[in-house]
């Protein structure tokens, strides 16, 4: 027997394995940056933490949650944080997110920060009090035909504060051709009273991660991740006429602040107008229950508007994009006497084209408020 | 046929994870500019051409954002529906940054929708108009030939 056979394959699987290790060594010594700590807000917090991974992972890790509407991709630039340590120049990846003050200021975005040595950094007070839940799917209901309603329960007695109208993400395991795990941000529907559920409104769209998982694939009982609350959206306490504009699942945080509204008796404290925005009858959603509030309040006025009704439809409402409608009210139908304010949800395009009206219509654009995702 | 240096990193861009989390090859293991001959090859044999694509969608792209994310007819032909979210992509030949902005074209037959439809987002217009590129077989945002000749009306 020739013993070239046998000596060939394992002189080529010996050198291999050598490489992997060597590869596998260096990788230990290189990239082992060791313990580094994190001084947040000028003491206000020290964290010990192991080096290597990015600012935005090694934040989350230690229970600390910035905004991230990609889940930590560099393509949403919402992870924004003040770095007050030298770490390198801005990256590329970085660059198109930042205005020349934040560059100025050394803003970072998170996920592009690699943690190599001690590290200070400034980030708002309010993201302490944002957490890691887990939770159980109770109930997935479909609302539309690509809208569903999903309620959590949080898991061992764990409750969750957050405002009627901030949001939180949703994290969804990896499949079919997605290999990590993938986050992405939604309004929360629930009352903010109901502490240990959390309901989302999942509106499908195409090519969707997470949307897809939503909609396919997430059954009854399976357990999620959510991390919550965020966002800047929520009712300012003033007696203003609220301007509500939404669409799809923008319905998501009105439904939460108008049930909050109820539970705590202040739909009688204001004029609240809520408009929403669909093509056709079949995309329309939770109308007797916004009927029945608009009949049982009287200073709630809800305004649905068709922008193609179809014939089936037998729609004898507001017809026109939402933005037509929109201004047809504040000209003729909302008293221009009262301070107003705008509360808006919906896809960067639609907030842009409802603010245009607002302010052509005499609404300053401080008192349009807005989370902008979607 | 042979990869030049950029079309190497673009390919290795492409790959799941790195700009987007599913990439934009899908199943498809052939390198990049065979995939951009073999769909160039049809382009032609169906008479098509990728200017003619990029503006019929372009088009549409813009009439549908009128929409504000709700389907819209236009042109009498087509719903379309337009979804947008914060941020943007790098392109993988690292040549520009495009909005997240997908489009859901969708041909209408008298009045009736057919339910034949191509989803491109902004990026995918550039990939195809600059490089010819029409992402793998299998991708999800993949712009079969024939189904673009027939949903376009091209």
């Amino acid at each position: 027997m020739n013993l070239a056979y046998f000596v060939a394959p394992l002189a080529v699987s010996g050198i291999s394995a050598a490489l992997a290790a060597l590869i596998s060594i260096t990788d230990r010594i290189v990239n082992n940056y060791g313990e580094v700590t994190i001084d947040v807000n000028s003491g206000s917090k020290k964290l010990e933490v192991n080096g290597g991974a990015n600012l935005l992972v090694t934040l989350a890790e230690s229970g600390i949650f910035v905004p991230s509407a990609c889940g930590g991709r560099g393509s949403c630039g919402e992870c924004k944080v003040k770095v007050n340590s030298d770490v390198g120049p801005h990256l590329p990846t970085e660059i198109p997110y930042l205005d020349k003050d934040q560059i100025q200021n050394n803003v970072r975005l998170s996920c592009q920060v690699k943690l190599k040595t001690d590290i200070g950094i400034e980030i708002p007070e309010y993201l302490f009090k944002i957490k890691q839940y887990t939770g159980t799917v109770e109930r997935i209901r479909d609302v539309t035909h690509d809208i569903k309603e999903v309620y959590f329960k949080l898991d061992d007695g764990q409750t969750v504060d957050f405002r009627a109208g901030q949001y939180g993400q949703i994290e969804v395991p990896p499949y079919d051709k997605v290999k990590d795990r993938t986050q992405r941000a939604y309004s929360m529907s629930s009352v903010p009273s109901d502490t240990n559920h959390v309901e989302f409104l999942v509106r499908l769209v195409p090519g969707g991660i997470v949307t897809t998982y939503v909609h396919d694939r997430l059954k009854e009982g399976e357990k999620m991740k959510v991390i919550a609350p965020f966002g800047e959206f929520y009712v300012r306490e003033t007696d203003a006429t609220m301007i509500c504009v939404a669409g799809g699942s923008g319905m998501a945080p009105f439904k939460s602040i108008f049930y909050d509204f109820i539970e705590k008796d202040k739909m009688k404290d204001r004029d609240i107008w809520y408009f929403f925005g669909a093509r056709t009858k079949k995309d329309l959603f939770y109308l007797d229950e916004l009927e029945k509030m608009q009949n049982e309040h009287e200073r709630f006025h809800f305004v649905a508007a068709l922008s193609e009704p179809q014939p089936e439809d037998e729609w004898e409402g507001e017809t026109g994009l939402i933005t037509e409608v929109l201004g047809r009210y504040l000209k003729e139908e909302i008293s221009q006497e009262k301070p107003k304010e705008g509360y808006l949800c919906g896809s960067p395009g639609m907030l842009d084209a409802c603010m245009a009206v607002m302010r052509e219509h005499g609404m300053t654009e401080d008192k349009i408020y807005f989370d902008k995702f979607a | 046929m042979k990869m030049s240096p950029e079309y190497s990193k673009a390919q290795a861009n492409m790959q799941p994870g790195v700009i987007t989390a599913d990439g934009f090859l899908g199943d498809d293991k052939r390198p990049i500019v065979d995939i951009i001959a073999d769909d160039e090859a049809t382009m032609e044999t169906l008479g098509v051409s990728f200017d003619e694509a990029v503006a019929r969608m372009r088009h549409l792209m813009e009439e549908g954002r009128k929409g504000l994310e709700e389907p819209v007819t236009v042109d009498g032909n087509w719903i379309v529906r337009v979804s947008e979210a914060r941020g943007f992509l790098p392109s993988p030949f690292e040549d520009g940054i495009f909005r997240k902005v997908n489009a859901q074209v969708e041909l209408m037959q008298n009045g009736t929708p057919t339910g034949e439809s191509v989803l491109y987002s902004e990026l995918g217009m550039h990939l195809l108009e600059k490089y010819h590129f029409m992402q793998g077989v299998g991708a999800a945002f993949r712009m079969d030939p024939e189904r673009l000749k027939r949903v376009l009306q091209l």
